[in-house]
């Protein structure tokens, strides 16, 4: 096997994807590379239109007349809510996720080439944002599983915050982009925004205590309206720690 | 651009507008989505999930989520139709890769590649002429052919194809690879 797939390769995974053939650790992968990989996203997308014209071949059947009843009554249901804070959690440390939040051997590869992408970036940041008001105290540099810059975390002086997509993140349909940030272990990962899309965003810290030296941020995929449980329940895209800005 | 409607044939227009109309909070648009389209949508989900009940239940979900998510839907990223199908897809894909596929499978006749009994070729044979997609499966040999629909109009796995046609695992993934990409190198 070659430790670098060929092009046909991720062709061929592309359309096996899109088709519905794939199960277990190809599954996963054809689906990491659909959220992380741009080129590989267009590919499938590409596929989902050839193979389209084959579901234009299904006979009609009439649904029961209820069931457009059913899909609005699905829809008068009560959305959920978008912002966790000040709603109690459970106790810490009682799934994966709080463990993969504190296990440092999960944080520990992608972090060592995230300090390094976060210096640079920051000093690059620092000096080009230097002369103006807005100059962020912390920068956090989010990698991708590919060890990819993703996205940017500005912490400003006045304690707001900002998240700035490096490249595009794409968003399987349903799905939101959540941001997350844990500044305190016993409470876990606080929701502090949801985007349908990559774009800057503000970032809802205000009801947070000041952002810190090392201080997590991620982004996971989300149901629409965010995480049902205020946890972090999908994959995560990226994430990186705070970094004092030059 | 100019104040004129342009519809295209396939009503690609009117689904992208409508599409902006839900995003907008407009629930009549994804009614008008639902008369349109939710007939052949069971017809889709039912050729993948089997039973009547399952399919309703996978355009409700289809539903609630084109009506969450019509907003990120991205015209550059293809027709509105094609994401309207992908999302009914992947949730009937998503209900038979569950629990409940155990008695799914049970209830596989071998007889019928889909569900209305058509042949593989009077399936093919309902896409238009001038559908490059007809065109380029009619190039490939029948039996490949048949494993890429048996796939799609299925929702069957690389395993369940080599189960369901007696063939090794590796020669189905290899053959349905390789008709794939002549399927697209026809296509291009």
């Amino acid at each position: 096997m070659n430790a670098t797939p060929l092009p046909e390769d991720h062709e061929a995974l592309a359309a096996e994807y899109a088709i519905g053939l794939l199960e277990g650790a190809a599954l996963d992968h054809a689906e990491h590379l659909y959220r992380a990989d741009a080129t590989f996203t267009q590919r499938v997308d590409a596929w989902r239109a050839r193979l389209h014209p084959l579901d234009m071949t299904a006979r009609e059947t009439v649904p029961d007349a209820a069931l457009w009843n059913r899909i609005e009554a699905r829809l008068a249901e009560p959305q959920p809510v978008k912002s966790r804070q000040g709603q109690s959690v459970p106790a810490p440390h009682r799934n994966v996720f709080d463990r993969l939040w504190s296990s440092l051997g999960f944080w520990r590869p992608a972090g060592l080439i995230a300090a390094m992408a976060s210096l640079v970036l920051a000093v690059g940041l620092g000096l080009a944002l230097r002369e103006t008001a807005r100059a962020p105290v912390l920068v956090a540099v989010l990698m991708t599983d590919a060890n990819q810059p993703g996205a940017i975390v500005n912490v400003l002086a006045d304690g707001r915050a900002e998240l700035v997509p490096l490249g595009d993140i794409p968003v399987p349909a349903g799905r939101v982009l959540q941001i997350w940030t844990l500044w305190d272990q016993v409470r876990g990962p606080v929701s502090v925004g949801l985007a349908n899309a990559a774009r800057r965003l503000e970032l809802d810290i205000k009801a947070l205590p000041r952002t810190v030296p090392t201080q997590l941020f991620e982004i996971t995929l989300e149901p629409q309206g965010g995480s049902p449980t205020g946890r972090p329940t999908g994959p995560i895209l990226m994430k990186g720690n705070a970094t004092t800005a030059l | 651009m100019d104040q004129k409607v342009t519809m295209t044939e396939d009503g690609s227009d009117l689904l992208a507008r409508a599409l902006a109309r839900c995003a907008a909070g407009e629930r009549a648009a994804l009614r008008e989505i639902y008369e349109s389209e939710s007939a052949r949508m069971i017809g889709v989900a039912l050729r993948i999930v089997r039973r009547r009940e399952l399919a309703e239940e996978v355009v409700q979900d289809g539903f609630v989520r084109i009506w969450q998510s019509a907003a990120s839907y991205d015209a550059t990223r293809g027709a509105p139709r094609a994401w309207l199908y992908t999302i009914i897809r992947n949730r009937a894909l998503n209900i038979i890769r569950s629990e409940k596929r155990t008695d799914l499978v049970a209830e596989f006749d071998n007889e019928a590649i889909v569900d209305d009994a058509a042949t593989p070729d009077a399936i093919v044979g309902r896409m238009a002429d001038s559908e490059a997609l007809r065109h380029c499966l009619e190039q490939l040999p029948a039996v490949r052919r048949n494993l890429i629909l048996l796939a799609y109009l299925k929702g069957l796995s690389h395993g369940e194809i080599a189960g369901r046609v007696q063939m090794p695992l590796g020669t189905v993934k290899s053959w349905i690879r390789r008709s794939l990409l002549s399927l697209r190198e026809c296509m291009a």
